[in-house]
């Protein structure tokens, strides 16, 4: 026992230790690329992943010639997902060591807090994963971008999705805080405007973290949908899943982030997924060319796959470069400006930053979980169209942003 | 409303499994006056350890339903003996700090061994079926987690009110001096008593593996509602966990249908009510 408590005192300093912010000596000749993310406790492994995939751009930028003559450098931040550590640390990093661009995938309070710090202190935040709409709707300010998806866009894509294959009895399950009621808002808005005969038989919401799903599913069951949606991920899709299939919820599902390669292997039963559906700004069966050359070049590096995270996070990172290249240096209004209507082709197909809202305009692509893939030994996506930038598009007067 | 008994079904379910998370809490406190933050993360400990034995080693959850409390049981006692037993003339402080401090090791343990993802326990057979109660499809696991906890609550009702064990265990906690003089070794009692309820807590692990996830965060997520079981019934009292999870477990279920948009408050309001009306907990006894 004694042993392991050592072992274990050692391992908890360690801990410490990484969790402080990272000092790196100010190179001269770099360009400094902030990432906060969780890198410890319970969503360290989303943090991970997005980093992995910002980690990559930068090795691809930096091999062949780096951005304006100059090296990309990744400075890790562990926002332990609050936001207050966030800005923190990036403060520290602002102002010791001259860190001007900034990004972060995870927990839209700490994309919120980080973009009113790069409106404070000059800088750039932009991210691949923090999906509310709010952030570039009320929220918004001009040193912030997400080139990436948002609440409308995924849902207006799955809303589209369902009514186009036909079901007529939707029961829509979201988690209860701005995030679920963003996302089911903007599904309801979206049925209700392309297809007024799609009924929403059934909506409830739930405490995120729910351990007992039953009553829930029982209410879904009672009330016969032909398919379900929802914009749960993680646990809550797992406990959903897990614990409403074997209750005899056997509607097809379609969620946000059904091709979680963590999720599907945590749930240990693909049966209990297979036949899902979800839409993504990046996914790793997209069939465009660009993104069989990068999937196929990080494979032959790492030996893995790039999960979603980090494709998403790569593809945003690369977008960010063009617009520094386009700008001509690191001048944040420069980039700004340049970033602004930017339109930038990369493996999930054309990305263009709208002016007026920094909300990329991007397209969604479908999968569906199927048992046989070229991946993974457990079930894994399969391509199913997209829903193109366009048919998703949320027009900028309905978005509530004004900007400065 | 023909849906009415199968709500009341998941909320049985449910507080099997409050009972089963809470009874080895409320124990250890009755019993030792030691309120075990290290619980729940012994807990977790178990959940891992049926991950292992089930999915890796035998393929069995009858093998992980009898060892994991067993080897929980080893874990507990010797916390007891070499660690909990030397704060104990600390005070309440040490032994807090203490189990605290196991809490953050155990969890970061679990997290070096077994990694930082969710993974899954799954059972197969006759467990992972279902029946038809009252017309619905309900899945066999959840009938045999309030099972479970029927079982459990008998057994630690039986032994500590109506076998010679049980006597000697009041005795202890009522005057453990003078049980002492009696010829009864109270500090080996107590050490079983913690052993006891740190198996408990294992084996309440090995039965929400299956229902809901196993990943590091689980015992956070438990705690919480353990606590909430033993405030309300009243710390140290059997009777009043199992009321108590009886109580939350179909507050839930049925609030989730009544009054959704209340569901997660109405716990809470219970405690507070409890709290206002009667501090001690339901079945508490008054300070």
């Amino acid at each position: 026992m004694r042993k392991k408590l050592v072992y274990g005192l050692c391992f908890l300093s360690m801990v410490l230790m990484l969790s402080l912010p990272a000092f790196s000596v100010a190179a001269e000749g770099t360009i400094k690329l902030g990432v906060t993310e969780p890198l410890s406790g319970t969503f360290k492994d989303i943090g991970e992943r997005y980093l992995d995939g910002v980690l990559y751009a930068a090795q691809v930028i930096n091999e062949s010639g780096g951005l304006l003559g100059k090296k990309v450098e990744v400075v890790p931040i562990d926002s332990e997902l609050k936001p207050d550590v966030a800005t923190r640390k990036a403060q520290s990093l602002i102002l010791k060591d001259g860190v001007k661009f900034f990004c972060g995938g995870t927990g839209s309070s700490v994309g919120a807090a980080m973009a009113q710090l790069a409106e404070k202190q000059n800088a750039i935040m932009y991210t691949y994963g923090m999906d509310a709409a709010s952030m570039t709707g009320e929220k918004c300010n001009k040193n912030f971008f997400r080139p990436g998806g948002s609440t409308d866009g995924r849902s207006f894509a799955l809303a589209q999705l369902v009514v186009k294959m036909g079901y007529k009895k939707i029961a829509i399950i979201g988690q209860d805080y701005s995030f679920g009621h963003e996302a089911l808002s903007a599904f309801k808005k979206r049925i209700a405007q392309i297809s007024p005969s799609t009924k929403i038989v059934c909506e409830l919401y739930h405490p995120a973290g729910t351990k007992d799903f039953a009553p829930y599913v029982s209410q879904i069951i009672a009330a016969k949908p032909d398919a379900i949606f929802t914009p749960n991920w993680g646990n809550d899709l797992t406990l959903l899943l897990k614990q409403g299939r074997p209750m005899g919820m056997k509607q097809k599902i379609f969620d946000y982030y059904i091709n979680d390669e963590v999720t599907i292997q945590g749930l240990g039963n693909d049966s209990l997924i297979i036949g899902s559906m979800g839409a993504e700004i990046w996914t790793i069966s997209m069939p465009t060319k660009k993104n069989e050359v990068f999937v196929a070049k990080f494979y032959k590096e790492k030996k893995r796959w790039p999960s979603y995270c980090a494709g998403k996070a790569y593809t945003a990172t690369m977008f960010w470069a063009e617009a520094v290249k386009k700008a001509g240096s690191t001048d944040i209004a420069a980039v700004i400006k340049a970033w602004e209507g930017l339109s930038f082709d990369g493996p999930a197909g054309v990305w263009t930053m709208r002016a007026g809202d920094h909300q990329g305009q991007v397209p969604y692509w479908y999968t569906e979980i199927v048992a046989k893939n070229k991946y993974f030994k457990h079930a894994f996506e399969t391509p199913r169209g997209m829903a193109t930038a366009k048919s998703v598009e949320v027009p900028l007067a309905e978005t509530g942003c004004k900007m400065k | 409303m023909s849906d009415i008994p199968v709500f009341f079904l998941h909320g049985l379910a449910y507080a099997g499994l409050l009972f089963l998370v809470s009874a080895g809490l409320t124990l250890i406190f009755g019993m030792m006056n030691v309120l075990n933050f290290a619980h729940a993360a012994m807990y977790m400990l178990g959940a891992y350890l049926s991950y292992t034995i089930i999915m890796q080693l035998t393929g069995q959850f009858w093998m992980a339903l009898i060892l994991c409390p067993l080897i929980l049981f080893v874990i507990g006692a010797l916390i007891e003996r070499f660690l909990l037993r030397r704060v104990h003339k600390y005070g309440h402080l040490g032994e807090l700090l203490l189990t605290f401090g196991l809490a953050y090791i155990v969890t970061e343990l679990v997290k070096w061994y077994w990694g930082n993802y969710p993974l899954a326990v799954n059972i197969t057979g006759f467990l992972s079926g279902t029946i038809t109660i009252f017309g619905f499809i309900y899945p066999i696991y959840r009938i045999f987690i309030f099972l479970c906890a029927v079982l459990v609550g008998g057994v630690m009702a039986l032994i500590l009110y109506k076998t010679r064990l049980g006597i000697i265990l009041r005795a202890s906690v009522n005057d453990s001096e003078m049980t002492n003089t009696l010829g009864v070794n109270v500090p080996l009692v107590l050490m079983g008593v913690f052993a006891f309820g740190t198996a408990l807590s294992g084996f309440a692990g090995v039965i929400a593996g299956p229902l809901l996830s196993t990943f590091p965060g689980m015992a956070q997520e438990i705690l919480i509602d353990a606590f909430v079981v033993i405030v309300v019934g009243g710390f140290g009292s059997l009777g009043g966990a199992i009321v108590a999870s009886l109580l939350i477990g179909q507050l839930q279920s049925f609030g989730v249908l009544l009054i959704p948009k209340l569901s997660v408050a109405l716990v809470y309001l219970l405690m507070a009510i409890v709290l206002v009306v009667k501090p001690s907990g339901l079945f508490g006894e008054e300070q």
